[in-house]
């Protein structure tokens, strides 16, 4: 049930994610990436969820999740909010230079 | 010291380098000579591990001292060497031209520690024998070049720079996807335990999407064509010292990426993708050198001409025998180093011009005052269209060879066409900027960027095509032992 549940979430997440990196508004578009960068994130997740009933400690007995997957998902967590971050900086610079979000009016360079 | 360490030196100095450089940016002088001198001591280590890496077979460092499957391994095999070394020379004779150059962005506080971030990253992703950390030394590699393009003096520089970071995002996310897709399937991320596991049980039901999605991811990086869009747009714009990086070194992680996913990865799936390698090569050929052809802005011309080359090297890794890896290995060597010099050429002509710019439109005819510039862009484009005695003569020479005895016929005929288009583009620029006549009140600035970088690029592919042999018996060591994948894995887990 809970396994459904996840499955449902990240394909949810990823059609969202999809759709709106498909607009033309680059503003929607960079959104649509952070949602897309999330789904993929959750799913990294699930692939070490393991039903666990004691932290991963070496030295403790029991059923123990597996903790790689927690570790990398941080890892792609915090890189992804840089990476966002520096994204919307560029984006209010575009966007004040270009008084448009249009991503096609944004084209000097095919000029 | 143990002789282990040599794999990590390579992206420690660089790293420490930029520190550094941080430290010091109040006095720009002594930030521009710390620059230098750590990528200089950082190519010596990279010259070191080639050399040992080539006597003794692949040397391996297990961070933290964690045994092989479950810490971070950095593997300095004889191909990762290769790439390294290459890489850092191409981006040692970019800081020189960097330190020479008239633009405005060099002078500011954090170029040169971004440049040596992207050194560091570059030769990370080639070192590691991880996936996940592959990862992240790329994120951190497309961070320092977006920052890098985006501080260029063009007002276009940001327009550029966000098109490349929201591919390079884009490419990050499917790079995870194939992760976690590996992961789920065999609870591993060390390359070789992955090689280890795959070759033995290829079933499991993700394995097939690791592999596209892998390859998409190094598609988006080496620019081969249908996911070229977000390159030529981006040349036009980014400073000279970096676009000459990105498009020479940069794209070679995605050649490297597709060697090591055909013969280490996924080896029961190798002749599948050796297919879609040599489709997309050809397409890639083609469309890069019509494109090429069509282009009214030099360095647009120059990027676009970099789909073509990189269609030739992915031509030899779909052919996948011996020599036709070496010959995609020499070709990846020389595509390297000319098209770097020859990205330099346009960037400082174009500081010559009246309008900086490497428009066609602006470039036309002022060549004459820069007759010295006219030499190097003239050698450099007989080595990229494969006429001797550059070194692209070589390249293209042992790429038909192997093609022979791949008996490729179809295949080669393509490529042999193709190799003219080449020739075509790169004559029409030369054509149109030194021997049109200039417009009437059109001049030539005086002085522009230093020319000592492209010099020595250009003298170095010149000495590879009188002397030619090292390169080849490099190639050809490269290539057994890219096809000796158990002493990769073997190396990895120590004895």
């Amino acid at each position: 049930m809970i396994d459904l549940l996840r499955a449902l979430t990240i394909g949810v997440m990823f059609g969202i994610g999809l759709f709106q990196l498909l607009r033309r508004n680059v503003i929607r578009s960079a959104i649509g990436l952070m949602v897309l960068t999330n789904a993929i994130n959750l799913f990294l997740l699930m692939t070490g969820a393991y039903r666990g009933s004691v932290a991963a400690y070496v030295n403790l007995s029991g059923q123990r999740s597996d903790a790689l997957p927690q570790a990398l998902v941080l890892t792609a967590i915090v890189i992804g909010m840089a990476g966002f971050v520096f994204l919307l900086a560029m984006l209010y610079v575009l966007t004040l230079r270009y008084r448009t979000a249009d991503a096609d009016d944004i084209a000097d360079l095919k000029h | 010291m143990r002789a282990a360490h040599l794999v990590i030196l390579p992206i420690l100095i660089p790293l420490a380098g930029a520190t550094v450089g941080l430290l010091l940016w109040r006095w720009r002088r002594w930030q521009a000579i710390a620059s230098a001198l750590a990528l200089l001591l950082s190519l010596v280590s990279a010259g070191l591990l080639l050399v040992s890496a080539w006597r003794q077979g692949p040397l391996v460092f297990q961070l933290g001292g964690w045994p092989a499957p479950f810490g971070i391994s950095m593997v300095g095999d004889l191909t990762a060497a290769t790439f390294v070394v290459m890489a850092q020379v191409v981006l040692m004779t970019g800081l020189i031209y960097a330190l020479g150059c008239r633009d405005r962005c060099v002078s500011y506080p954090v170029f040169y520690p971004l440049f040596l971030m992207l050194t560091a990253s570059l030769t990370g992703t080639f070192l590691t024998g991880d996936i996940f950390n592959l990862f992240v030394f790329a994120e951190l590699m497309v961070i320092a070049a977006t920052v890098l393009t985006a501080l260029a003096d063009d007002r276009s520089g940001v327009e550029a720079a966000y098109k490349y970071f929201y591919i390079s995002l884009l490419a990050s996310i499917v790079w995870l996807s194939a992760v976690g897709s590996l992961y789920a399937s065999y609870g591993t991320l060390n390359m070789a335990d992955l090689a280890r596991r795959l070759a033995a049980d290829p079933s499991p039901p993700l394995v097939p999407a690791a592999l596209v999605l892998m390859t998409v991811f190094f598609m988006i990086k080496a620019a081969v064509v249908p996911f070229h869009f977000w390159q030529p747009d981006f040349h036009a714009a980014a400073p000279t010292a970096v676009s000459a990086m990105l498009s020479s070194v940069v794209v070679k992680l995605g050649v490297y990426g597709f060697l090591r996913m055909t013969t280490l990865l996924f080896q029961p799936q190798a002749e599948l993708l050796r297919g879609w390698l040599l489709a997309f090569g050809l397409l890639g050929v083609f469309f890069g050198g019509l494109t090429a052809l069509g282009t009214h802005n030099l360095k647009r011309m120059l990027a676009y001409s970099t789909l073509s080359q990189i269609g030739f090297i992915l031509v030899g890794i779909g052919w996948g025998t011996p020599p036709a890896l070496a010959a995609a290995l020499v070709l990846t060597v020389n595509h390297s180093l000319v098209k770097a010099a020859l990205l330099m050429l346009a960037g400082a002509m174009a500081s010559r011009a009246a309008v900086k710019s490497a428009a066609f439109a602006h470039l036309t005819g002022l060549g004459k005052g820069a007759p010295f510039l006219g030499a190097l862009f003239l050698l450099g484009g007989m080595a990229l269209a494969g006429i001797p005695p550059m070194n692209g003569f070589v390249g293209k020479l042992v790429l038909f060879r192997s093609g022979v005895l791949a008996e490729a016929y179809p295949s080669l005929a393509a490529v042999g066409v193709a190799g003219i288009l080449t020739l075509l583009y790169v004559t029409r620029a030369f054509q149109i900027v030194w021997w049109e006549p200039a417009p009437a009140g059109a001049k030539t600035k005086t002085g522009g960027d230093r020319l000592l970088a492209p010099a020595l690029l250009i003298a170095l592919s010149l000495w590879l095509g009188l002397w030619a042999e090292p390169l080849l018996a490099l190639a050809d060591a490269v290539s057994a032992s890219l096809l000796t994948p158990s002493a990769y894995i073997a190396a990895v887990f120590g004895p």
